[in-house]
């Protein structure tokens, strides 16, 4: 975690200007900061890949998950089955392709929608402080003391229920972790925003009467805006890892919704007599975890305006003369 | 310092009660005990099902707030959780199964925060040198594993060690081996059955507390009180031991509340893999079953254990932070 550095609120902030005088804005340097990082940019390639795959990769095989081949029952991978079939006869590509589909959708719907949640919660709380900060601290804490598997198990279990019937069971999941995936990152959010709600230039702006709103718009958005896009990633990886955990030992999402969750437990039945059953969905996990991760890294640094591991934007021995001429 | 603790014992009894509410109402308006029964042979009629489950004090035909009072007056007065919808009483089937459980979780929970914290010094210690790069690239790789999988890979390890030396070294489900022996065969064939859960469980969780000791510590070491120690003539190393240790273990200690319950959360994936009959397993049991009395029981015992960890934390503070002392 980082600490926020007061970023100066007003436009002109947002562009820095080179020994040039070229202006350069602070997307672009964001940007640019990321593309320097290596294995950043390669978990970025790697996600968008995989997003690619769960989209199109339908269209790359004869199969849909309602086929069954008697010719390959529980036989591994080949040219016709290239992840190989399920013991029923299924063909493993097809169903990773939604597995994977599924596993992104929850990620990215959790993840972006509980740091909203997170960011407008934690911000109120900071905002108002007294009374209304603890009241909302409270329900917080009660809300992280709830054991989240149970309530998951309770929402998606078994039988009966008509709310069950009518909606699939990635929905509910996602509804469930989306209750309670935004405690942790609403605290963070709070105390930083309340150190930056003490600043003088928040003072300032309150003093001046300047609309709540817009303080919080102008002043404590962009101060904490790195913080949410990490929260974003780190969202997305606990929510897809909250979605395989609990459908790895039954609870969670059921067929014939298909999750990576679903076929890695299903598979981890019989992981000796079919190993790429397990492997291969397995493998798919990690591809998408690890992306996540990698890109979290790569955005921590670029956004961290202190930040030294990527090393410094080389100057030329031109620039570094002219500044040397400068000072002398 | 007790008084402090004292009010924060209150304010999670109030919480307990609140969440364990919330818990019933949701069990007791998804949860439809009678569909499962209807499945029984020689099937029942509704009308001998409702008679049944009323008599449980399940009475599907009660309103939800009705039951609720039923239910809350039954723990206020006699302190029973109820029954479930097969017979039987929650609190001697909880009773049965605490015990396993916190078996299992006390020593894990010790073992990662311990393992943790050190590991996390040794490494602040060792910034950028090899060490630390394994040991904290191995923490941020605990990141992306789901509990469950993990475990369940050490169990595959397990068996694949069994088989390659041809003899049951790890036992990777139960607790134990029915007809041991009491004394000493019986405590060998305990510790068997422990060891490869405890380790799963550990291997998993100190990562968290690895890079948070780590990254606090790194934020300590070069603070002005542990400069001014050095000029005044300490070693490096005992400038961090007593100066800079102590304030770094301070938010680690705060995020023991939030540890327990996710170690409490893989104890019951856990006991689910490794098929320990602990409390984890037996909910996940009940909610299949749809037995309202018992899912809300293991909700109530989770936040229970979410409120231990919160305390703890708050004493771990007290006694290492001199400034809580006042309050």
């Amino acid at each position: 975690m980082s600490t926020v550095d007061a970023v100066q609120p007003e436009t002109e902030a947002d562009v820095l200007t080179t020994d040039d005088g070229v202006v350069i804005a602070k997307g672009v340097i964001i940007f640019r900061r990321f593309l320097r990082n290596k294995t950043a940019v390669a978990g970025l390639i790697l996600f968008l890949a995989l997003t690619v795959f769960s989209l199109v990769g339908q269209f790359l095989t004869p199969w849909t998950k309602n086929d069954i081949d008697p010719a390959f029952i529980g036989e591994g991978p080949s040219a016709d089955h290239f992840f190989g079939t399920t013991q029923a006869g299924v063909d493993l590509y097809v169903l990773m392709v939604e597995g994977v589909r599924t596993s992104i959708l929850i990620g990215l719907i959790v993840g972006v929608g509980s740091m909203l949640v997170a960011a407008v919660y934690g911000c109120v709380m900071a905002f108002y402080g007294g009374k209304v900060d603890k009241v909302m601290l409270f329900i917080l804490e009660a809300l992280i003391m709830m054991p989240s598997l149970l309530v998951v198990a309770v929402v998606t279990s078994g039988n009966g229920g008509d709310l069950k019937d009518a909606l699939p069971s990635w929905f509910l999941l996602t509804v469930v972790l989306l209750v309670f995936g935004w405690m942790g990152a609403a605290r963070l959010i709070r105390s930083i925003s309340m150190s930056l709600i003490e600043r003088d230039y928040v003072k300032a702006a309150r003093y001046m009467g300047v609309s709540t709103w817009r303080i919080v718009w102008k002043h404590l958005i962009p101060n904490i805006g790195s913080l949410l896009v990490l929260e974003i990633t780190r969202g997305v990886t606990l929510a897809i890892l909250s979605e395989v955990a609990y459908s790895f030992i039954g609870i969670g999402i059921k067929p014939p919704d298909m999750s990576l969750g679903i076929l890695i437990g299903q598979a981890s039945q019989q992981v000796s007599s079919f190993p790429w059953m397990f492997w291969f969905p397995l493998l798919a996990m990690f591809a998408l975890t690890g992306s996540m991760a990698m890109m979290n890294d790569g955005l921590r640094d670029a956004f961290d305006p202190s930040s030294s591991s990527v090393g410094k934007a080389k100057k030329s021995r031109k620039a570094r003369k002219n500044t040397v001429e400068a000072a002398a | 310092m007790i008084k402090y603790l004292l009010k924060r014992m209150a304010t999670y009894v109030v919480m307990i009660f609140l969440t364990t509410s919330a818990g019933y109402f949701l069990a007791v308006s998804t949860m439809k005990p009678a569909l499962i029964e209807q499945e029984r042979i020689p099937r029942p009629t509704p009308e001998q099902v409702a008679h049944s489950l009323a008599l449980k004090g399940l009475d599907p035909a009660m309103s939800p707030w009705d039951r609720y009072v039923q239910w809350l007056t039954g723990i206020v007065t006699r302190w029973d959780w109820g029954m479930s919808p097969a017979g039987g009483s929650v609190n001697a089937a909880f009773g049965d199964r605490v015990w396993v459980s916190t078996r299992l979780f006390i020593a894990a929970i010790f073992l990662t925060l311990v393992i943790g914290v050190a590991l996390g010094v040794f490494t602040a210690a060792r910034q950028y040198k090899a060490s630390d790069r394994v040991i904290t690239s191995y923490s941020y790789l605990t990141y992306i594993v789901p509990a469950p999988i993990a475990y369940f890979l050490v169990q595959l390890a397990a068996i694949w060690i069994n088989d390659a030396t041809g003899q049951q070294i790890f036992f990777v489900t139960g607790i134990s081996t029915p007809g041991v022996e009491p004394g000493w065969p019986a405590f060998v064939d305990l510790v068997a059955h422990y060891v490869v859960p405890t380790f799963a469980i550990t291997l998993v969780g100190w990562g968290g507390y690895q890079i948070a000791q780590r990254q606090y510590l790194l934020d300590n070491v070069n603070a002005d009180f542990v400069r001014t120690a050095r000029a005044k003539g300490l070693t490096r190393n005992q400038a961090i031991r007593r100066h800079a240790l102590r304030v770094s273990f301070i938010p680690v200690a705060q995020t023991i509340a939030f540890t327990v319950p996710a170690i409490f959360a893989g104890g019951f994936f856990a006991e689910a893999i490794f098929a320990w009959p602990g409390v984890g397993f037996w909910s996940i049991d009940a909610i299949g079953k749809q037995d309202v009395n018992a899912a809300t029981a293991t909700l109530a015992y989770g936040s229970v254990i979410f409120a231990v960890g919160a305390i703890l934390a708050d004493l771990a503070t007290t006694l290492v932070d001199p400034r809580v002392r006042v309050s």
